[in-house]
């Protein structure tokens, strides 16, 4: 949280220029992702920051697919990842203006929050690369703005491990209008949550994007829900046997998947694994495949909700720990406002079905 | 001639080299002492750079003799660390010029940590280093460095210049329970002696070994200048009939000054024949030393042997020319007598 | 078992209490420094209490930790008595280490405190030596070292991390992320912004947690020595944390400004801890009111008995160098005991 600013220049004016006719792609790099215990335990992968940056040249190549029509600007950190890449992509820097947004940094989440309530103003198309809990973060003051979700975190359901360079292709057609956004978005479902206590954290709420999960664990700590003995249950906003977390097990006790943008979600409850209902192996964290014993799941519709007494544990979102209660009622309920999601390849697709990739010569001209 | 010396003389003794006998030294001691292990860069399999660890690797395995990386700052920082936590580590650094590389963990832990405790650590750990010219090492690998360590308080130093002193004080070093420095020319590692055999001898750290008696001329001497020194004496004799006697100190620091002034009242005269560079060093220690406490029985000049000042340079021509030897001592002698 | 566990609710009143305790320790000092009674240079801790507390909860009593200049923290959090680390800093024979450490040099090694230490980043090296000693034993302890933000660029850091990593060593490194370098921000002096990145260079495990939790502290700690004591090798937590005041009392702090001071003060990891235990009703306003009572009292015991305690004598000064007392130091050593002057001929 040092006071200085790295990646902002004093007379960089981050508004949007009125007069530009250009699309503007909001650009979020996240330095904090997956640097968390989960390095230590389970099986996440390392995502550094200079293979953030790397990704983060990638998306700007991937950019300039649409240069004429395009101009970017990038959330500033500390480390000045974003900076770092503009700096180094030659391409791009040639390519179409970029800037760096001027803002107070806090070297936490408040400054993606920050970033991504301007880019809900300025921006056509947001370009994210973190994982859930970022993607979640820009969800929340983003509005409608359609999101780019590139998967450099721990815990990556819904931003997909997709190529740099593709990504910046896809929000590139998005951003400009070569392929509407309409037809190639989908709203993701989100979680609300809302405590219930005599505590301090009675009337907190928090939002998650895949799921909220109540750990039976007292304290944050290291924010990462690793035991799968400490979860109790949870309400998720899809449930596939193909995600990581809480929704894997909603995935492998429903009959049916629920995807990210079906409305609603499911509930389900969990018990010891010798005793429950029903008892599955499901893919918990990444590199923990757990047995979970499921006491009891139901579909909700968006507005129903869940309550979970909580004597002492912690709420979670998104695979973190997030909220301390004791004596709590946690009410739990799914909503279906959530982030406007780009599906990258089909994107491309409808990209190239409508000529998106196509680049004008000598002879084409000449048809 | 010190009891230290005559006893060694009463005991049953065997011709080693200087690098056989420093390495009979690391066996017997890693064989009386569990705690003791040797850390450093090839010593294991490889034999170390010089050949003295040689198949100690064979023997005792690479938990007690252990590989390194290239890490001069990081392993001997880990053996001060390993010291202050229960073990015996004996260090070997492959050339004395690296230890410039480790110098912050000699000077500011090794050295100080059981002072800045108030006592409340013990350092028992030894750094076995190779020192001098005359292999067309250059700069770089043929350093002589002892004088920094004798020097800076906490540490102990000895530079032995037989094959007897090198057993008795690599094996005094490892015993003791604080850092002691064992500097190995390079130069005499195939020079043979009479060691003693018995496996409780040392040197003890402090104590002179008087190599030669004589009553005329008094020259202290190192490393490879104790056996140059002690050929000059013989032919000096054979020439002059002067009786030259050669100290070889063994241990820096402590410094047996009473021997040394002992012969020094006796002859009146004091060579101090050291390969460390001239200014502000080993020979002016010593030579202070001896006008402190028998100015008055000196009846010439002090003379010095030593580097003048310059690095060991590569060419032989001009390492010749820097390097003292036994003609400086003779040159010296002749000086003053 | 460890000094104090975070599982239990004992355990985590008596961390608390440690917490309170480095507090009111280097608030003491700090004032005491103004007055002039302690000499030289101190360090505080303020701020940084739930690293060191967090770390230690981690620990059996007889695993090692290296320490850093700012080392009052982890001494109290070790279990140290601020008693005779308070004579120490007073620089009294009774003191740690007999008035010749003083605040950076504050060390037991029978309690498994290999010092504070003077030299950034020195810590490392040290550590890495006495898992060596650990592993060479094969001892069922691990050693900790802590480093700050700053030591993260000196090279025998490096060559500690690459050492303890090589040989699955079991340490765990512990960098305390105060956001400055004596009077430099960590962004103008390293190129990552996670200082655990540098972790990935060396193969091992590398993680940030929040500074100002000490259950999070904990939590990471825990593993990590877990994986230390499995023979899985060494860890680097860092934890993101500030330091309330200067660099060294009389840091005239030119390099941040009070409203950055806040927004971590807002953080603080003694009000935070406190208002989650009192919620969790395992310590209500009165006991907490009774456990500062109680701190003050034994901190300031802690400056009675430093205040009496015996100056050391002038011949003190001439022991511990060596374990054998060696001529060159003996001679002044008896003449400062018999006339307290100078042996013949030099000084």
């Amino acid at each position: 949280m040092a006071s200085s600013d790295s990646d902002s220049s004093a007379d960089s004016e981050s508004d949007r220029d009125p007069d530009s006719d250009r699309a503007r792609v909001g650009l979020v790099v996240n330095p904090a992702a997956g640097r968390d215990v989960r390095r230590l335990t389970g099986g996440a992968s390392v995502v550094d920051n200079y293979a953030k940056r790397r990704i983060a040249e990638c998306v700007l190549e991937g950019l300039t697919v649409a240069a004429d029509g395009i101009e970017v600007a990038a959330m500033p950190s500390r480390a000045g990842i974003a900076r770092d890449a503009l700096a180094e992509s030659d391409v791009a820097a040639d390519a179409f203006p970029a800037e760096i947004l001027e803002m107070t940094l806090e070297g936490s989440a408040a400054d993606t929050r920050t970033a991504a309530a301007r880019f809900r103003e300025e921006t056509d198309t947001i370009v994210v690369l973190g994982g859930d809990g970022t993607t979640r973060d820009v969800a929340l003051e983003s509005g409608s703005v359609p999101i780019v979700a590139v998967a450099t975190g721990t815990n990556t359901v819904v931003p997909s491990p997709v190529d740099g360079t593709l990504a910046g292709v896809a929000a590139g057609l998005v951003a400009t209008g070569a392929v509407p956004a309409d037809d190639v978005t989908t709203r993701h479902g989100t979680v609300e949550a809302t405590v219930r206590s005599s505590g301090t954290a009675d009337g907190s709420r928090l939002t998650a994007l895949v799921s909220a999960e109540i750990s039976s664990r007292s304290f944050v700590g290291t924010r990462a829900l690793l035991d799968p003995a400490d979860l109790r249950g949870g309400v998720v906003s899809r449930a596939h046997p193909g995600d990581v977390g809480l929704s894997a097990v909603a995935g492998a006790v429903m009959s049916e998947p629920v995807v990210g943008d079906d409305p609603g979600g499911v509930a389900v409850r969990l018990d010891d694994p010798d005793t429950a209902e029903r008892t599955v192996r499901a893919v918990v964290a990444p590199g923990v495949l757990a047995t979970v014993g499921v006491e009891s799941w139901e579909r909700l519709e968006p507005g129903d909700s869940v309550l979970f007494e909580v004597p002492d544990g912690v709420v979670g979102a998104d695979g973190e720990r997030e909220l301390e209660t004791t004596d709590a009622t946690v009410e739990l309920c799914p909503l279906k406002a959530g982030p406007r999601l780009v599906d990258v390849e089909r994107t491309l697709a409808v990209g190239a079905r409508r000529g998106g990739f196509d680049v004008e010569t000598a002879s084409s001209a000449r048809e | 001639m010190t009891a230290q010396v005559e006893r060694e003389l009463e005991t049953e003794t065997e011709e080693l080299t200087v690098r056989e006998a420093i390495r009979q030294a690391l066996r017997e001691e890693l064989e009386r002492d569990e705690d003791v292990f040797l850390i450093g860069e090839d010593i294991g399999e490889f034999g170390g750079v010089l050949e003295v660890t040689g198949d100690l690797y064979e023997e005792f395995g690479d938990e007690r003799i252990k590989d390194t990386p290239i890490s001069e700052a990081g392993f001997t920082g880990a053996a001060t660390g390993a010291a202050a936590t229960g073990t015996r580590p004996v260090v070997e650094l492959m050339f004395s010029d690296f230890s410039g590389v480790a110098m912050e963990q000699i000077m500011n832990q090794m050295a100080k940590m059981r002072y800045m405790f108030g006592g409340k650590a013990e350092m028992p750990v030894t750094v076995r280093t190779t020192e001098g010219g005359g292999m067309g090492a250059a700069s770089q690998h043929s350093g002589t460095v002892h004088t920094w360590m004798a020097h800076f308080p906490g540490l102990k130093a000895v530079a032995p210049g037989t094959a007897a002193a090198a057993k008795g004080l690599t094996k005094a070093a490892i015993r003791s329970n604080d850092p002691v420095f064992v500097f190995e020319n390079k130069m005499i590692y195939e020079q043979t002696g009479q060691v003693p055999t018995d496996e409780d001898y040392t040197a003890p750290i402090g104590e002179a070994a008087i190599e030669r008696e004589g009553d005329d001329v008094t020259v202290v001497a190192t490393q490879r200048l104790v056996g140059e020194s002690l050929q000059t004496a013989e032919s000096i004799a054979d020439e002059f009939g002067l009786e030259v006697e050669v100290i070889d100190p063994r241990s820096l620091y402590p410094l047996d000054t009473e021997t040394i002034v002992e012969s020094v009242r006796k002859t009146g005269r004091l060579i101090v024949a050291d390969e460390s560079p001239l200014s502000y060093g080993t020979h002016a220690e010593i030579v202070a030393r001896v006008q402190e406490e028998a100015f008055f029985s000196l009846d010439a000049p002090i003379q010095r042997v030593g580097t003048p000042d310059t690095h060991m340079p590569f060419s032989p021509p001009l390492e010749n020319e820097v390097l003292p030897d036994g003609d400086d001592v003779r040159a010296a002698i002749e000086r003053i007598s | 078992m460890a000094n104090y566990n975070l599982e239990s609710s004992e355990g985590r009143v008596e961390a608390l209490r440690r917490m309170l305790l480095i507090r009111a320790f280097d608030e003491e000092a700090g004032d005491r420094f103004a007055d002039g009674e302690i000499p030289g240079f101190v360090h505080l801790y303020i701020g940084e209490e739930a690293v060191g507390v967090g770390t230690c909860a981690a620990l059996d009593p007889d695993d090692y930790i290296a320490s850093t200049h700012r080392g009052h923290g982890h001494c109290i959090a070790k279990g140290l008595d601020p008693k005779y680390m308070m004579a120490e800093l007073y620089g009294k024979a009774e003191g740690y280490c007999n008035g010749k450490g003083g605040s950076m040099h504050i060390a037991d090694v029978d309690a498994g405190m290999l010092g504070a230490n003077g030299i950034v980043g020195a810590g490392p090296p040290l550590a890495t030596g006495a898992a060596l000693s650990i592993d060479y034993d094969d001892r069922d302890q691990i050693a900790v070292s802590f480093l700050g933000d700053g030591a993260v660029a000196q090279g025998q850091v490096h060559e500690a991390m690459n050492l303890a990593a090589t040989w699955d060593l079991p340490v765990v490194f512990v960098v305390e992320n105060n956001q400055y370098g004596e009077g430099t921000p960590v962004e103008d002096q390293h190129n990552v912004d996670n200082l655990s990145d540098t972790a990935q260079a060396y193969d091992i495990p590398g993680l940030t947690v929040d500074g100002m939790d000490v259950t999070a502290v904990a939590e990471a700690v825990d593993e990590a020595r877990s994986r230390a004591r499995n023979g899985n090798g060494p860890t680097l937590v860092e934890a993101e944390t500030y330091r309330y005041r200067g660099h060294y009392e009389g840091d005239e702090e030119p390099y941040r400004d009070e409203a950055e001071i806040e927004r971590w003060k807002d953080r603080d990891p003694i009000d935070s801890f406190t208002e989650r235990l009192i919620d969790r009703d395992e310590l209500t306003e009165a006991e907490f009111e009774e456990l500062q009572t109680e701190v003050e009292a034994k901190i300031q015991d802690a400056v009675d008995y430093a205040q009496d305690a015996t100056p050391p004598e002038p011949h003190e000064a001439y022991d511990d160098m060596f374990g054998e007392i060696p001529p060159e130091i003996e001679r002044f050593a008896t003449a400062a005991r018999t006339d307290g002057g100078t042996p013949g001929g030099d000084r």
